[in-house]
């Protein structure tokens, strides 16, 4: 492994990822021979038409998935090769993930939907959550349930869950796309004062505000990187 | 927040279909915890009571119902009678220590309750040892002896001329009172044999005879005898030990029977819960993903459903086992009035044990019932479940 000053501070280096699924006897390139790196503190933007693989592309980055090829590092760490059970561990320690739909659970209070990923990887987070809350505008929200909060509350509600647990990396698959233009910009404004805080963001998006938000833009087109580095 | 508090977030997703599972599983448990318990209480009870006889053999009219044990010890009305002279006969049979003649009655006193006076003689004190008389025991024609409760409820003291109870123009001089013994004798009113005999003019007969050996042991030789001596032709020789055991085998094999029945409820039931949680992880496949995303590890998901399907199935059995405590006079009385042979002490008794057990039944249920779908559940995979419809996380 070459290892050349840029790729130390790089959280993401990602060479000739591909990703084939299995569907029936047909084999389809969901990601095709990516290469990338991400440097800490980038806000980068992944752009591209339906199928192009942004999620999959996601998914491996979330350590969610294993490439059928290719190598990935994440923090400087292997993620290619690794089994299930460490890649779960890697997860749990660097990655935050922010989903289009949301995700929070039902039957939890927002409070409680915070800190869920802190009892996953077993560490105290009460202060963190009143914390992240507070920084999210939900602090007085903390005992309601999902249900009772608008759809920009919930995303809020879903990326201070994801920062629970000091994540490197934030990755998010489509924030903004079962919300209002006004209530998505707020959310876009949130994921700029992260990322001027040092947190480096990777969205999924379809929204050109996000998009120019982002300092920097990959398009994805048939499971292949369009332009950038 | 902890594992606890999340699994039972789970199940607060569907409160309804929830409730009827965790029914199911107390249903099976009750049935369980009373089954137990019932055998439990049904033995020592009836082992008390034939113990308390004092007798080793019963010796009945012929023809006498198979019951006539219990009438022995619970009271009421005989419908045959023994000639008085074959006592000594009795007396004659080997191993016989004491034989003592009793004629017992039941007179309705208004419409229910129901006065058992039982005519001994001092024959009967010696199966008695732990009798405590306030006053003494009858020697006198007209006196009486009454129960504990009998004295009790009448607010009768000894030295006091009574009317008889169900009977008219007719009065006693209660010449001692017995201390309580708990068992159904506590009501008897005893009287000379020879004044029952009387009273119920029934003279020269009897209802019962009470012999007692003097080695338990030699209970078949005493009963051969009795069975081929001259009388025995009219007379029906109950050997209690006997007795006890055919009514429990009796007993072991409808208990038999139940236990096959409780455990297919059980077994009805882990299916059932089993079948619950497997909804509940299609339902929430979403949701799982989202977990898995957040950092839930494979053995995470497990535990969660495996927890959730064990706290259904604990709730359940305590909701059981607190139903079945409830219930159980209403199943006591039904059985009562079914059972062979009924102890006056409760069938049914709570049974620290047997409530273990039940709980440790619904723990069983519950970590069979959910380990396919925990294994299920922690199977899936990460990006399939979050690309599933499932749930609304
Ligand atoms: N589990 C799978 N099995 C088979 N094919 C899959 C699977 N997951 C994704 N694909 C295929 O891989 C390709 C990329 O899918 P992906 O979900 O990454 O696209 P996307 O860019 O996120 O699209 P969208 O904008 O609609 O979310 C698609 O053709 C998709 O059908
Ligand atoms: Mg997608």
């Amino acid at each position: 492994m070459t290892t050349s000053p840029q790729e130390n501070t790089s959280v993401i280096a990602a060479q000739a990822l591909t990703k084939i699924y299995q569907r029936g006897r047909e084999e389809v390139r969901a990601l095709d021979a990516v290469s990338f790196t991400v440097a800490r503190g980038e806000f980068t933007a992944i752009t591209g038409p339906s199928g192009a693989g942004k999620s999959t592309l996601l998914n491996l980055l979330g350590c969610m998935d294993a490439p059928t090829s290719g190598t990935l590092r994440l923090d400087d760490r292997e993620v290619h090769g690794l089994d299930e059970r460490a890649r779960t561990e890697l997860r749990r320690s660097t990655v935050g993930f922010v989903f289009q739909h949301f995700g929070l659970l039902p039957t939890l209070t927002v409070e409680e939907n915070v800190v869920l990923p802190a009892l996953f990887a077993r560490r105290s987070s009460a202060r963190r959550a009143e914390m992240l809350l507070e920084k999210v505008g939900l602090l007085h929200r903390r005992t309601h349930r999902p249900h009772e909060l608008s759809g920009g509350e919930m995303q809020r509600v879903a990326i201070a869950r994801a920062l629970i647990n000091e994540p490197r990396l934030l990755l998010a698959d489509e924030p903004t796309g079962n919300l209002d233009s006004a209530t998505g910009y707020s959310i876009i404004t949130l994921f700029q004062q992260l990322n001027a805080e040092g947190l480096t963001v990777l969205v999924v998006t379809h929204n050109a505000v996000m998009t120019a938000a982002a300092r920097r833009q990959l398009a994805l087109r048939d499971g292949r990187l369009a332009d950038g580095k | 927040m902890n594992w606890f508090t999340l699994s039972l977030a789970g199940w607060r997703q569907r409160p309804l279909r929830t409730g009827v599972t965790a029914a199911g599983v107390g249903l099976a448990v009750a049935a369980w915890f009373s089954l137990l318990s019932f055998q439990a209480g049904y033995r020592d009870g009836m082992k008390n009571e034939l113990d308390r006889l004092g007798a080793h053999i019963l010796v009945v009219p012929k023809g006498c119902p198979y019951d006539a044990a219990s009438i022995a010890l619970h009271g009421a009305s005989w419908p045959c009678y023994l000639p008085a002279a074959y006592l000594d006969e009795v007396r004659a049979a080997p191993g016989v220590t004491t034989a003592a003649p009793a004629f017992m009655t039941a007179l309705h006193e208004g419409t229910s309750t129901n006065t058992v006076y039982v005519g001994v003689d001092e024959n009967f004190l010696r199966l008695r040892p732990a009798w405590q008389i306030r006053g003494r025991f009858p020697q006198a024609t007209n006196e009486l002896l009454l129960g504990a409760e009998a004295a009790r409820r009448r607010h009768w003291q000894v030295g006091q001329t009574v009317p008889l109870p169900g009977l008219t123009n007719a009065t006693g001089l209660v010449s001692g009172i017995l201390g309580p013994t708990h068992g159904a004798e506590d009501d008897f009113i005893y009287l000379r044999l020879a004044d029952a005999q009387h009273l119920f003019a029934h003279p020269r007969q009897l209802t019962h005879i009470l012999v007692r050996l003097a080695d338990p042991n030699a209970l078949d030789r005493a009963v051969t005898h009795l069975r081929g001596c001259y009388a025995g032709m009219d007379m029906n020789i109950v050997p209690l030990a006997h007795l006890f055991h055919t009514i429990q085998s009796l007993v072991n094999s409808t208990r038999l029977l139940l236990g096959c029945v409780a455990a297919v409820a059980l077994l009805v039931a882990a299916a059932g819960v089993g079948n619950t949680i497997l909804m509940a992880v299609a339902e929430r496949t979403r949701e799982i993903g989202v977990m898995r995303a957040l950092g839930a590890s494979r053995a995470d998901i497990f535990r969660l459903f495996w927890w959730e399907t064990m706290q259904v199935c604990l709730a359940g059995g305590t909701g059981g086992l607190a139903f079945a405590f409830l219930a159980s006079r209403l199943l006591e009385n039904w059985l009562r009035a079914r059972l062979p042979f009924a102890p006056v002490d409760a069938l049914i008794r709570w049974e620290w044990w047997a409530a273990a057990a039940g709980l440790a039944g619904a723990a069983l249920v519950g970590s069979i019932a959910g380990f396919l779908p925990a294994w299920r559940a922690a199977r899936l995979s990460p990006v399939l479940a979050m690309r599933s419809t499932g749930g609304d996380a």
